[in-house]
């Protein structure tokens, strides 16, 4: 009875590993022809030459608004584009294997913070090799795509952040958006009730964090050699001092821009900072009237120091043609006409002054980021690549004080010594 | 009559623990049913049903499936294959070193995905294997075949040698004892562990994004990235898609627990 | 147990047992091979790269100046190791006790008889099939201050009426995670816990109960001793797979706030992709896999006197 039930048993088993046999053979078949590595750029029949562009931009607008220009640049400059997305937090390790494999695609995209690491690797191309007219463009976005001197990156967009709040809310409570610090902390527990806070930002520990601290930070004066220095812990304590009224949740060290974004729309927090990709969003929200106006500054008449956001665009090295090809497309993705599409589509500034002055007069909502973008630091012009242990520093510290775990006094000192101390 | 009071009281009672247990499970597709659902504006009920999120999923997601299928089936067929025999070999012959072989399969397990995914790119660029379902299947089966043959020889160890003796004196060969006698006792050992073979090959995603540079092979672990972009985020595709993944474990789950029966050594030996 | 009945030194007799040991080993050979190939040369390198000062430039350029103890000495100074041991023992310890005691409890529950058993267990495995990031995107969302746990907690007075600060606070956030990942591993447990109480056969523990030894008292004498060697593979294992968890953390709290929910795997993790130093995050991965072997030893010789069974090790 048992050896019957075997043999069934048996039969079974060798029909099922027979089964997957045959379907491994038939996959095998499939998929023999996408073997070849990311980045090689094959001739096809006619010698056209094929680039690979690899961004992180995997959900719209922005995935179709930077298609369109690749495809449209591709095809001026005669070359073919496959146009490939990988989520936000997978690129960069991606792009460090890539690296160790020499299999960098033709254009990739980087966050602009990354790029002086990438560049020091010796992976890029210099943009001026690849033919790529550098002229009319804001100092501190070639700034920002520049190592040692020489630019390797170009980003058609750039953005940054502003205060964006809810007109409704400060209408009934009869305020106009603060200019000052003193003004951000007494608005901010007017407008705080039992429905709403009244200020967000955010500060995880995501590199979302530090982006959003850096124009307080900036603006009292601190910089990036002393982050424990007097001013940097003013800046720490207005933050504190919003959450210990209540006018600032203690939520905002999970949030992320795009939380902070939705608990806006939702009505729950009535002043917050963000940056205008979240239009797209925010006009969507019919009921919701918001207004920008430019981030607090400590006092009357003091320099607001904002960071600046966005991509850039880079031509990793391969060989002599595809480098080329690739820098004329990345000089035909910046051309006026193609930033000032791009930037209507996904809420940048374009980051040629021309293109962004027509922006900011086409479009007054804009207005407060142009003006802001023409004097935004790059975050790595001082530190170069030291910026990601001092932003990881700085976002611990944020957090630590925020959480009433620890004085701003003391958080920050302890981030100096963490800044300080890593290779 | 006692008797089955008590059986139906159970069934309420792990009913109850259905319940607490899975509510997230319940929120996430309540999340997937609803259109343009952010961290508070999902309502506790579906109220307004939209489909759209599963109708988006469905169309982008098809081929996705239908990969990860191939690439977990044929994980499963490859480490059960080669983890049974190792299994029974661990377990049953005194071989010298053994002890050190099992504390090897257990020290491979201690070593983080993120490691083995880097190493392993730079070996399939050179061998062409990126981008291939036969690569990715490879890569997946080793996922299970250490856990398979660590969980195969615990259930392996338990057979009592006295059957394997009887085949023996019965002039059964080494390899037609092992089919015949080793492989049906310690089923439940082997489904077990072919399931969870299944189930890491299923859910990889670390060497789905590791070894796939191009878009071409895209399990659905992948593909759910899709709806994740840099600044805006689709939950509710992203949970329908979460749902529809979970479909063909859960199915295969229900069958195999079948095959699990109790007491399989009772009554094998004289 | 296999006994080759053969006469000490004569040639056809050894060479049968040759032969036989051969034979013997091909069934571990492929095993072997693809252990080596897939899990020996990872970690070789990273054991290389620990002592190396490997940066992002060393990828491309494969150059890498040797550093001696540089990193791991950076690694036991940063003043934040102590936190991180700490977190990754709580982490790990309450993870597993939670994990494992639900799903045993559970598997003994479900290993009777009645309606729906079947149905009611399979659904019971959802939590670990769904895609980690959505689960773990529906916990963080259910662990808000606003969210849905906390809404439930302050209807039924557990909890204050501002609620619980499960990711915002220093204190609770290691729990928070603590408390999904005890979740998402309650069916690895259940299932192979029940697997192995099937395996027992029933006649002896009916037998018992019918000369009248109470519920326990069965379980401790006579399942939980014959549960023993699968007890051991999924408290082993399940010990590792914690302790090497990263997703979970990653997007529920980035192992914030300040550190609060940071563990070693994740600051193993961070160093190398955030931060790209890639020595150190490979130092702290071999101090995380050291710890996990040692600890296993420990485990597994504590366990050699109950598993001193036929065939055990």
């Amino acid at each position: 009875m048992m050896k019957t039930e075997t043999t069934a048993r048996t039969r079974r088993t060798v029909l099922a590993l027979a089964g997957t046999a045959a379907l491994l053979a038939a996959a095998s078949a499939c998929s023999s022809s996408a073997s070849s590595p990311a980045g090689s750029s094959k001739g096809g029949s006619s010698g056209t030459i094929t680039l690979t562009a690899m961004d992180y931009f995997t959900s719209e607008p922005a995935h179709s608004a930077v298609g369109d220009i690749l495809n449209s640049c591709a095809a001026s400059v005669g070359v073919r584009i496959t146009h490939e997305s990988v989520a936000n937090p997978q690129l960069m390790p991606k792009v460090l294997q890539e690296l160790s494999s020499h299999t960098l695609p033709d254009l990739l995209m980087l966050d602009n913070p990354n790029l002086q690491q990438i560049a020091q690797t010796g992976a890029l191309t210099p943009l001026d090799t690849a033919g790529v007219d550098l002229s009319g463009y804001y100092p501190s976005i070639l700034a920002a795509g520049s190592y040692q001197g020489k630019a390797y990156g170009l980003a058609p967009g750039v953005n940054s952040i502003a205060l964006i709040y809810n007109k409704s809310m400060l209408a009934a409570a009869g305020i106009a958006p603060p200019a000052t610090w003193a003004e951000l902390t007494t608005d901010a527990k007017k407008l705080t009730t039992a429905q709403h806070e009244g200020f967000a930002l955010s500060a995880d520990n995501d590199g979302e964090g530090a982006w959003q601290y850096l124009p307080f930070f900036w603006s009292s004066g601190a910089d990036f050699a002393n982050l424990d220095s007097a001013a940097a812990v003013q800046s720490l304590q207005l933050l504190t001092g919003m959450v210990s009224d209540g006018s600032m949740s203690k939520s905002v060290v999970n949030w992320a821009q795009s939380d902070v974004n939705d608990q806006f729309i939702a009505g729950k927090v009535a002043m917050m900072v963000n940056g205008p990709w979240q239009f797209p969003l925010l006009n969507a929200a019919t009921s919701l009237h918001y207004g920008v106006a430019p981030i607090p500054v400590p006092a009357a008449g003091d320099t607001l120091k904002v960071p600046l956001g966005g991509e850039v665009w880079t031509v990793p090295v391969t060989s002599t043609a595809t480098e080329q090809a690739a820098g004329k497309v990345l000089a035909c993705m910046n051309s006026s006409a193609n930033q000032l599409s791009y930037a209507k589509q996904v809420g940048y500034i374009p980051s040629l002054e021309s293109a962004a002055t027509q922006l900011a007069a086409s479009d007054p909502s804009m207005g407060p980021f142009v003006a802001e973008v023409a004097t935004a630091l790059s975050r790595t012009a001082e530190v170069g690549t030291k910026y990601p242990a001092i932003a990881t520093a700085i976002e611990t510290a944020e957090q630590s004080a925020l959480t009433g775990a620890s004085s701003p006094q003391s958080a920050l000192a302890t981030a100096q010594t963490t800044a300080t101390q890593g290779s | 009559m006692n008797r089955s009071a008590r059986s139906w009281r159970s069934t309420v009672l792990a009913l109850l623990i259905l319940a607490v247990l899975l509510f997230p499970v319940y929120w996430m597709i309540n999340v997937s049913l609803q259109k343009n659902a952010t961290s508070f504006t999902t309502t506790w009920f579906p109220v307004h049903l939209s489909l759209s999120g599963y109708r988006q999923a469905l169309s982008d997601q098809g081929g996705h499936m239908l990969v990860s299928l191939i690439v977990a089936l044929g994980a499963t067929a490859i480490s059960t294959t080669v983890a049974t025999p190792a299994a029974w070999a661990l377990a049953k012959f005194r071989l010298p070193g053994r002890g050190w072989i099992i504390f090897i399969a257990l020290a491979t397990q201690m070593i983080p995905g993120i490691v083995i995914a880097n190493a392993l790119y730079g070996t399939y660029n050179s061998l062409h294997l990126l981008n291939s379902l036969p690569g990715l299947i490879l890569a997946d089966a080793s996922l299970g075949i250490p856990f398979s043959i660590l969980l195969m020889r615990s259930f392996m160890t338990a057979v009592p040698g006295e059957i394997l003796d009887a085949a023996r004196v019965d002039g059964a060969g080494r390899l037609r004892a092992f089919l015949r006698i080793a492989v049906p006792v310690s089923r439940n050992g082997i489904i077990t562990a072919a399931l969870f073979s299944f189930l890491f090959a299923w859910s990889d995603f670390l060497f789905a994004l590791t070894l796939t540079t191009t878009g071409s092979v895209t399990p659905i672990t992948l593909g759910i990235y899709q709806y994740l972009g840099a600044q805006t985020e689709q939950w509710s595709p992203v949970m329908a898609t979460a749902v529809i993944a979970c479909a063909p474990s859960a199915i295969l789950l229900v069958l195999a627990q079948r095959f699990i029966a109790s007491g399989i050594t009772g009554g094998a030996v004289k | 147990m296999t006994h080759t009945a053969s006469p000490a030194g004569h040639s056809p007799a050894s060479r049968a047992r040759r032969r036989e040991r051969a034979a013997q080993w091909l069934f571990l050979t492929p095993a072997l091979l693809y252990m080596a190939a897939f899990f020996g040369y990872p970690i070789i390198k990273n054991i290389v790269m620990s002592f190396q000062d490997y940066s992002i430039s060393s990828l491309y350029t494969g150059a890498a100046p040797f550093a001696g103890l540089l990193n791991y000495r950076a690694i036991f100074s940063s003043g934040l190791f102590g936190q991180l041991a700490w977190n990754t023992a709580v982490f790990t310890v309450v993870s597993l006790a939670g994990q494992f005691t639900i799903g045993l409890v559970l598997a003994v529950f479900f290993a009777r008889n009645f309606p729906l058993n079947g149905v009611i267990r399979a659904l019971l495995l959802l939590p670990w099939l769904i895609p980690l990031v959505a689960s773990a995107t529906v916990w963080r969302w259910m662990l808000g201050q606003d969210g849905v746990i906390n809404t439930m907690l302050e209807s039924l007075h557990l909890a204050p009426s501002t609620g619980v600060q499960w990711l915002a606070s220093t204190s609770v956030a290691l729990f928070a995670v603590i408390l999904v990942n005890i979740w998402i591993g309650i069916p690895f447990n259940m299932v192979i816990l029940y697997s192995g109480l099937r395996e027992i056969p029933a006649e002896v523990n009916e037998a018992a109960a019918l000369d009248g030894v109470g519920a326990i008292t069965r379980f401790r004498y006579i399942t939980w001793p014959m549960l023993r060697p699968v007890v051991t593979v999924v408290v082993v294992l399940g010990f590792i797979y914690t302790i090497k968890v990263i997703d979970i953390i990653l997007v529920i709290t980035g192992g914030g706030p300040a550190n609060a929910s940071q563990t070693l795997a994740v600051e193993s993790y961070q160093l190398s992709f955030r931060t790209f130093l890639f020595g150190q995050g490979a130092a702290m991965g071999n101090i995380l896999i050291l710890i996990s072997i040692i600890l296993a030893l420990v485990y597994l010789r504590f366990n050699r006197a109950a598993l001193r069974t036929e065939g055990e090790l």
